[in-house]
């Protein structure tokens, strides 16, 4: 990347006098903001992970005491498990429809601005205002499916209830909400494809899944994997869409470890053993992403 | 475009933008906040979750308030996040509320951390004989009666918190499906609902909440108390799975679901609310918030078919007691006002105009003057005096709350297996409780 | 022709996923709790402007609304100036012990933490500070989450943009600064506004730490004014439908004119 052209570039760009303090001086604002207001409480969090509240207040220091626990916290790992299922299965969804979608838009045609424009609504709207359509949607009294089937002839249609129906109704509501992120990623990627080879592989009389297997997913592959991996961190710390939609219910069925947490913290006031779990996940998405950019690095190296 | 134009673009953009914003805040502001002409009266700010069975204090009494010179700022959350949000406020000493209008099974976490105000120190009198005396009771932490948690055997109970309006749950019924009066067994509300399914005057017998936590554990209460369950022992051992228990668990999710709406299991107030006054359901146990709108034809399909009732029974007719309780934290900024408040709130006088409102009041003395046709009030009279039992008062409640709540949501997902749901839970909830350090 | 019909087809497939929603909940907010309930009619047989009203009267959206655009506006114009600061020196300065880039990962690193992980710390530091409860509380919280990623999304723009541009400016006499502010800044206002519209998008969404830090109508934001009317006691379904409405409505507006810069600042950092 940096070649040593750029490099010796830098150095005499550098000067003297004020300009020499002057990367400090324009690091210094951002860095002293984000130092006070999330590097402190970090650490805040960090020291309190080590400790056990009663009541809200501090009664113990356990070490890692609080670490061990949440292995063996049945309700912990079920949250896991219920985010990593929802963050596959929505990825997985929007990235398949979204490249769909993106393939399908390629080619100019009449309507095309429109359909983009449209489509950029559901990832802008607010996602508290996502879950509340979505909850006018399912709901078994007031919702539109439940309207729909009645219109039809048939009963009430309940969703939120069954846990696996409230998990994929979970679910689309992701794919609603980030389908167009990823068509929209996608759709510059293809974009931004060189013509030759493509016309080439006509010339020769390649049809469309040739074409598509041989040369447009390959080439895609890295812009696809980068949407991917920001899906997937994003998707990780969702937490606005199920507070409003299930609150975690029915059951636990969609109770994401962030949710998890926050009621740990909040509504059962144990504090120390909250942070302890926030740190963790802190923990799990950071290795996710730099494992990511790791694996990422070496596929574009090869 | 050359650079020139684009950098006057940006910082036009921006000045433009930035202005335009500016005007618009001011504009907002101006507009959004029309309340500087706010009569200099005493300052109060009342915290309060959302809920229909606060409506007749905020339409009726809060007037009165600011007529007596109270300056009232009310401020309505959503249930689900005012118990962390005020606990963290008083704990912290953040001083955002005067009052909080809390939740009665929330005393003991306040008591317990020790963040509220003493009321009986400031000068209202606990043992006034006007009071409903299983209400007053949930004011004191550590209680009076009862076990206590560990830490708290002998520490002298102090009021903390005051009722504020009661509530507890009563039956509410079809008198057209009903015909002879309130049902008095289960067996009658499942048999003659039945056949008022049958004559096509209602969809569904009963209606109730199945959503996990507190909605299920709600609903399912008054059935495991009539059936002759118990909680804790004295020791705080679960044995909400004895024999009665499950019986009323199995009842609960097996004959119970089977004769209410298929969407039962994701029911809330709203739904079951709606099911009632919509006309689909037959009867309901529940507290006031929907009752209160049963005669209004704005509100209700069915005004005038709708009855009230003591909870049914098999063994016994108990219902659960919940209710509004006001504590005053120890950082509110305007505690001075804040008890005056309290004190003029629950004299007999305003108590009555409660009752005159629709709300079930907090003294006796105020139960005799609700307005002729209020049909409720006295019911619940009748009920308090037939068995009303709070929660159990633990300031792990809302844990033992959500265990339980979650292995009863599988059961009535399931349909079946209502009593090995109760033994699941007894598990959990003995783990817990030991993990906090309770035996 | 086949292909023509097929595209229509994907077409109002699309159309009618991603709108009908939206109709639902616009459609729900025109009709009264007692049709929504009870009557469950596919469009609002006698519709009413209520719902709104309320929103404005005995709800205090007004407030809402003032305090989401004043939060939102000083925490991106923040965030934007210390960003784009930051950002310059670590795509342009080589520092001891490669400290640049360090300072560039450890921000990366930040932003994705999720931020519910610093929920109850930050609470406890803006109760230190007695900045519960306020515009600057909730200003110093999104100014810093927007600083992590403006530096991340304007570095990759400064390094696109040629140093030479610089060399030429200084030689010319400006200072460092001044190159930076004359020459490199405007040529990377295309990337700034993308990121400034991107902020603003999060920004006034935000909801988690609107929860967390604000209590009374002085300092809600939207989606946190919106929260107040979810109650799954007694649902109040007319009022939450024109909440939502109202809470979309201005980020929605927003979006669609700045369509093209939002697309383009959505995409790039993906695509190169």
């Amino acid at each position: 990347m940096a070649n040593s052209g750029t490099q010796s570039r830098k150095y005499r760009l550098q000067g003297a006098g004020l300009d020499l303090a002057l990367p400090y001086l324009m690091l210094a604002p951002g860095l002293l903001i984000v130092l006070g207001v999330l590097v402190y409480p970090l650490w805040d969090g960090l020291r309190a992970s080590t400790k056990v509240y009663r009541y809200g207040s501090v009664v113990a220091d356990v070490g890692m005491q609080n670490y061990i626990k949440l292995w063996s916290d049945p309700q912990f790992l079920n949250s896991l498990w219920v985010t990593v299922e929802f963050v596959a299965l929505s990825v997985t969804f929007e990235a398949i429809l979204g490249f769909a979608l993106a393939l399908f838009c390629l080619r100019e045609f009449r309507g095309i601005r429109l359909l983009r424009t449209i489509l950029i609504i559901p990832m802008v709207i607010t996602p508290v205002v996502v879950a509340i359509v979505f909850r006018l949607i399912y709901a078994s009294d007031a919702g539109m499916l439940t309207a729909i089937s009645e219109w039809m002839g048939g009963g009430q249609v309940q969703i939120l209830g069954s846990p696996v129906k409230a998990f994929i109704g979970l679910v689309v509501l992701d794919v609603w909400e980030w389908t167009p992120l990823m068509f929209l990623i996608l759709l510059a990627g293809l974009q931004s494809l060189p013509h030759e080879p493509f016309e080439a592989a006509r010339v020769d009389g390649a049809g469309n899944w040739r074409v598509f297997a041989d040369l447009t997913f390959p080439m895609m592959r890295p812009v696809l994997a980068i949407a991917i991996v920001l899906r997937t961190i994003d998707a990780f710390g969702t937490f606005d869409q199920v507070f409003v939609l299930t609150r975690g219910g029915p059951g636990e069925a969609t109770r994401l470890v962030s949710i998890y947490g926050y009621d740990t913290a909040f509504k059962f006031q144990q504090t120390g053993y909250a942070a302890a779990l926030f740190v963790t996940i802190g923990l799990v998405v950071l290795a996710l992403a730099f494992s990511a950019v790791r694996l990422l690095r070496r596929v574009d190296a090869s | 475009m050359t650079q020139s134009s684009r950098s006057r673009l940006t910082r036009r953009s921006v000045l433009k933008g930035g202005l335009g914003l500016a005007l618009a805040t001011t504009a907002l502001t101006a507009l959004g906040l029309p309340v500087p002409a706010r009569a200099a009266g005493k300052k109060v700010i009342i915290g309060a979750f959302a809920d229909g069975g606060l409506t007749p204090f905020k339409q009726k009494i809060i007037p009165l308030a600011k007529d007596a010179g109270f300056d009232i700022e009310f401020l309505e959350d959503e249930y689900g996040v005012t118990l962390e949000k005020w606990f963290a406020d008083a704990k912290n000493s953040a001083g955002q509320y005067d009052l909080y209008l809390l939740d009665d099974p929330w005393v003991p976490q306040f008591g317990a951390a020790n963040v509220l105000e003493d009321l009986g120190a400031a000068g209202i009198d606990g043992g006034d004989k006007d009071w409903i005396g299983s209400m007053i009771d949930m004011g004191y932490w550590p209680p009076q009666k009862g076990a206590r948690v560990k830490g708290f055997e002998t520490a002298t109970p102090t009021l903390i918190c005051v009722p504020f309006v009661g509530d507890l749950q009563t039956l509410t019924y079809r008198n057209d499906v009903y015909t002879s009066g309130a049902p008095k067994t289960w067996d009658e509300v499942i048999a003659k609902g039945k056949e008022g399914v049958a004559a096509g005057k209602i969809k569904y017998p009963v209606v109730f909440r199945g959503v996990s936590g507190n909605p299920i554990v709600t609903s399912w209460y008054p059935v495991f108390l009539s059936f002759g369950g118990s909680f804790f022992d004295d020791k705080w051992n679960p044995i909400f799975n004895s024999a009665e228990g499950k019986a009323s668990a199995e009842f609960f999710v097996g004959a119970m679901k089977q004769n209410a709406p298929s969407g039962v299991v994701e029911f809330d107030s709203d739904q079951e609310g709606a099911a009632i006054l919509g006309g689909e359901a037959g009867a309901i146990i529940q507290y006031s918030g929907n009752a209160l709108k049963a005669d209004d034809p704005a509100q209700t399909k069915v005004a005038g078919k709708l009855d009230f009732g003591v909870v049914p029974k098999q063994t016994s007719a108990i219902a659960q007691m919940g209710i509004f309780i006001a504590g005053i934290p120890k950082s509110a900024p305007n505690k001075a006002n804040s008890v005056e408040f309290l004190k003029w709130y629950v004299s007999a006088d305003i108590q009555a105009k409660l009752s005159e409102a629709g709300s079930i009041p907090v003294k006796r003395s105020a139960f005799g003057v609700a307005k002729p046709g209020n049909r409720l009030i006295p019911v619940a009279l009748q009920q308090l005096d037939a068995g009303a039992l709070p929660r159990p008062r633990t300031p792990d409640w809302a844990k033992v709350e959500e265990l339980l709540g979650i292995e009863l949501n599988k059961a009535l997902q399931a349909g079946s297996g209502g009593g090995a749901a109760l033994d699941n839970a007894a598990k959990q909830v003995k783990d817990y409780l030991s993990s906090v350090g309770y035996y | 022709m086949n292909s023509r019909l097929a595209r229509i087809g994907v077409m109002s497939a699309v159309l009618a996923i991603v709108l009908l929603p939206i109709y639902w909940l616009v459609s729900t907010s025109l009709k009264s709790n007692r049709e929504i309930t009870q009557e469950g009619t596919l469009y609002p047989h006698l519709p009413t402007l209520d719902n709104y009203i309320r929103l404005f009267t005995e709800k205090q959206f007004g407030a809402y609304l003032t305090n989401s655009l004043v939060v939102t506006f000083f925490s991106v114009a923040i965030a934007l100036v210390a960003g784009a600061m930051g950002a310059y020196a670590i795509a342009r300065f080589r520092l001891p012990f490669a400290m640049e880039r360090k300072v560039g990962l450890f921000l990366l690193t930040l932003r994705i933490v999720p931020p519910v992980v610093i929920l109850i710390p930050v609470y406890l530091l803006m109760l230190k500070l007695g900045l519960l409860d306020s515009w600057l509380g909730l200003i110093a919280t999104y100014t810093a989450f927007n600083i992590t990623f403006c530096v991340w999304m304007m570095e990759s723009f400064f390094r696109e943009i040629p140093v030479d541009l610089e060399e030429a400016a200084m030689v010319d006499g400006d200072s460092r600064f001044g190159a930076f502010r004359r020459i490199t800044l405007p040529l990377a206002a295309p990337g700034l506004a993308a990121t400034a519209i991107f902020a603003v998008l999060v920004t006034f969404n935000e909801f988690l730490f609107a929860l967390a830090l604000t209590a009374t109508p002085r300092a809600m934001t939207m989606p946190r004014g919106t929260a107040t009317l979810i109650g799954r006691i007694d649902t109040d379904w007319a009022s939450m439908s024109a909440a939502g409405v109202i809470g979309a409505l201005p980020i929605v507006f927003f979006a669609l004119l700045v369509q093209r810069h939002l697309v383009r600042g959505l995409t790039m950092g993906a695509v190169k």
